[in-house]
């Protein structure tokens, strides 16, 4: 049997001892398109899922929300990021997740909205759909505009959004009060209690986990194709992407829907955990927040972005360590300065300083190390 | 076996390896009695011979209630120092401050710093926050966490694990409301509040009284920061003569001034959290002094009692100024310590002995701090919710800003309700 060339090379292997010799260009494209990359992916998906064995469930909680984090800051970064569209708006559109998960999901009998729907196949997905279908009908408002005007726009959108979810008492319980948040059944196992053999942050934490892993291949796929390509043209400069051919209002009602989408499946997790949410928490913090480990992170990356996002999950818990470091600095809350405030100072301090010293954000510091490394011991 | 297999095999059974030989360690810290105690002296011990018990604090100490939290923070301590430097309780001393955490009013922000002392603490000495506290409480590892709460919201009262102390916001409008009509002759009621949980909470109580008492009734919500203008159109409008008002000092101000200017003629009676000493230094300073009294359910910062004396005392030692929210700190730690003496009695020192103590506790004896009929947590909670105020007046002479008008009372209309669920639900 002859195989014809044009098959063999779309199965051609990479050469062995020549990592970047591609014989083909689905080998350039591969998302995982060297061995290096193919091992640690594997190997850090693999401590990632034993992780639960091993931390306790103070440190799982905080690597669970930073999971969550990092679902809705692929979001933003395909928005901002990759496409170039500023947006202050993503904590409404979080809002919308949590709320649509929690509609579903609540007691048809109880005080709030509910339709007693509490499988998290059905109302995590729906979250995002919900939440996408809102981005689609932001977004032809949004794409006539640019820059500042996009930013002010959707900040706009933050105000309403929170004035809705205030005064909507029947679904949100109002703003002080709020309501339970979505209850997670999955093949009748309710992941928000402590079961015979794994607590309730185990067990969430491998639920965020999969999510997470599942929406960032798809992020990272969908960053690689056509439509990855044509959000960068669009950002890079929206006139000439136009003169080549790129459908500009098409591919901004794309980056909007899909952004809304992480942002809703985002913000349906967001508070499983904790079980109790109110309205006023969408509001600006939580925008610039994202916006903070998209910056953090590193600007149109992926792994940036679940890296940004881990960071801003722990801060509190990594300042909370300072005192011990530095001995003028009070624990005692009536005392200046004291922990609570420097850990307030922390946060703007890290945006700055990562602005300044690493405009690629943490995903720079990791390629700088990795080209390090890879050129060593010849590295300047 | 080819590479990829051998690769797979290897990479297993380091994961098996990994798994069984470092497990994690699902214990909970401490003795056998369980978590936040230990034999060890707490750190600063005034006797080394001493256990502890480690109490939480869960408090806003940067957002928009730092206020509150940082004197209600600092009071609770000053009361534990006095009893640790008082020979403690029992065996132990008590230590509250190696865990304070701040929640920012964040609920999820609470739940994160929760999950970092649940295991170190016996109980939470402060709790701040509605949406929070009912968070906290909803997770798998709080079923018998005792918590004094920092909010004085109806919903407490049925809740077990809740030791609340002094009138809930609602009935104390309930006797603003009764004294009003009663006393100053008010025959149309305006309610002027946040919305939420306090100023909700007030509001329904208002409205319950002015039904029972047949008198007209307005209500009136304003937002935090909101502008004062249209609310006080809005009363000039409604006819009221009594203003029930639960926003924060800011607001007040604002809203006395200029109701004072628009030619009000009647009275505003306000919650707890309405009242600061520092408005006695605004302009509305003097409309505060002809048409504002403050209700609370404490009487005040000079108060004759020996719990009040001591308390001034420690405030002095630790150069507090005369701040309510620091009493609070204090009054609200006589409950906490009655409940870890009964536990100590019944030689029951766990989370499960401590709420079991908590919910055995028909009265706590707080030095004449606390209201009549406080700390009776047995009961149903009709029996638990305490139901008289004072109400205070502005005052220069007075250490906080206030001295007493009206002695403690309870209106016929608080006096008879029966509590259903939380007030603010009702809305």
């Amino acid at each position: 049997m002859t195989v014809s060339p044009v098959a063999r090379s779309r199965r051609s292997r990479p050469l062995r001892g020549r990592p970047e010799l591609y014989t083909s260009y689905r080998q350039d494209m591969a998302l995982l398109n060297t061995r290096g990359k193919r091992v640690s992916v594997l190997l850090m998906v693999l401590v990632a899922a034993v992780l639960p064995m091993l931390l306790t469930d103070e440190f799982l909680t905080i690597a669970a929300t930073g999971m969550v984090f990092a679902i809705g800051a692929i979001g933003l970064n395909l928005l901002t990021g990759y496409a170039g569209q500023v947006s202050l708006g993503h904590a409404f559109f979080v809002g919308v997740g949590a709320y649509t998960a929690a509609y579903l999901s609540g007691d048809p009998d109880g005080r709030y909205l509910g339709l007693g729907v509490d499988n998290v196949l059905i109302w995590l997905p729906a979250a995002g759909l919900v939440a996408a279908a809102t981005g689609f009908l932001v977004a032809p408002i949004a794409t006539r505009l640019r820059g500042l005007y996009l930013a002010v726009v959707t900040l706009g959108l933050v105000f309403i959004g929170e004035y809705v979810f205030s005064e909507w008492r029947e679904l949100s319980g109002g703003g002080g009060i709020g309501r339970e948040a979505a209850t997670p059944i999955l093949f009748g196992n309710n992941l928000a209690r402590d079961g015979a053999s794994y607590t309730e942050e185990q067990k969430l934490y491998w639920l965020f986990l999969v999510t997470l892993i599942v929406l960032a291949v798809l992020a990272r796929n969908l960053a690689r194709s056509k439509i990855g390509r044509a959000f960068a043209a669009v950002r890079d400069r929206d006139v000439a992407a136009g003169v080549m051919g790129v459908e500009l209002s098409r591919y901004k009602l794309i980056a909007f829907t899909v952004s809304s989408f992480y942002a809703g499946v985002c913000g349906a997790l967001m508070f499983v955990g904790v079980g109790q949410f109110g309205p006023t928490q969408f509001g600006l913090l939580m925008s610039i927040q994202f916006i903070a480990m998209v910056l953090i992170g590193g600007v149109a990356t992926i792994s940036g972005s679940i890296m940004g996002a881990m960071l801003i999950a722990a801060l509190p818990r990594i300042s909370s360590e300072l005192p011990a470091l530095f001995s003028f600095i009070s624990t005692a809350p009536n005392e200046h300065p004291n922990i609570f405030e420097i850990e307030q100072v922390t946060y703007g301090v890290l945006i700055v300083a990562f602005l300044l010293f690493e405009p690629r954000g943490l995903f720079g510091i990791w390629w700088r190390a990795r080209t390090y490394w890879k050129s060593f011991p010849f590295s300047y | 076996m080819n590479r990829t297999t051998l690769r797979f095999a290897a990479l297993a059974s380091a994961a098996t390896l990994v798994l069984t030989a470092c497990g994690r360690d699902d214990d909970n810290e401490g003795t056998a009695s369980g978590p936040g105690i230990t034999s060890e002296p707490c750190p600063d011990a005034v006797d080394d011979s001493k256990g502890c018990i480690y109490l939480g604090v869960i408090s806003d100490l940067t957002g928009p209630f730092a206020p509150v939290g940082v004197p209600l923070t600092a009071g609770g301590k000053a009361f534990w120092d006095k009893v640790n430097a008082d020979g403690g309780i029992g065996d132990y001393e008590v230590n509250v401050t190696e865990y304070v955490r701040d929640n920012k009013y964040s609920p999820d922000t609470h739940a994160q710093v929760y999950g970092q002392i649940k295991d170190k603490v016996l109980a939470m000495a402060q709790s701040l926050g509605t949406v929070a506290t009912e968070a906290m409480l909803r997770d798998a590892d709080a079923e018998s966490l005792v918590v004094l709460p920092a909010t004085l919201g109806s919903n407490w009262i049925f809740e077990d694990r809740v030791t609340e102390i002094g009138t809930s916001y609602c009935a104390e409008a309930m006797n603003s409301v009764d004294y009003g009509v009663d006393e100053l002759g008010a025959t149309g009621v305006a309610a002027i509040h946040f919305e939420g949980d306090y100023g909700d909470d007030a509001a329904v109580g208002a409205k319950i009284a002015a039904e029972a008492r047949d008198v007209d009734f307005t209500d009136i919500t304003m937002a935090p920061g909101g502008d004062a203008a249209p609310v006080v159109a809005e009363l000039m409008r409604s006819k009221a003569n009594l203003v029930v008002i639960s926003t924060s000092p800011t607001e007040l101000a604002q809203v006395v001034g200029g109701a004072a200017q628009a030619g009000f003629r009647g009275k505003f009676i306000g919650s707890i959290p309405t009242w600061n000493k520092a408005l006695l230094g605004t302009p509305a300073k003097p409309a505060l002094e002809a048409l504002y009294l403050w209700a609370s359910s404490f009487p005040g910062w000079d108060a004759d009692t020996a719990g009040h004396e001591a308390m001034r005392a420690a405030a002095e030692a630790a150069k507090q100024d005369p701040n309510e929210y620091f009493a609070l700190g204090w009054s609200g730690a006589y409950v906490m310590k009655a409940a870890l003496e009964k536990a100590i009695e019944d030689d029951d020192l766990s989370r499960e002995g401590l709420l079991k103590a908590a919910t055995s506790l028909t009265g706590v004896d707080s030095q004449g701090m606390l209201p009549d009929g406080s700390g009776n947590y047995a009961g149903d909670p009709n029996e638990a919710a305490v139901r008289s105020t004072f109400l205070l007046k502005p005052a220069e002479t007075g250490s906080s800003g206030a001295t007493v008008e009206v002695d403690a009372f309870t209106g016929p209309t608080a006096e008879g309700y029966d509590f259903k669920e939380a007030c603010y639900l009702q809305k």
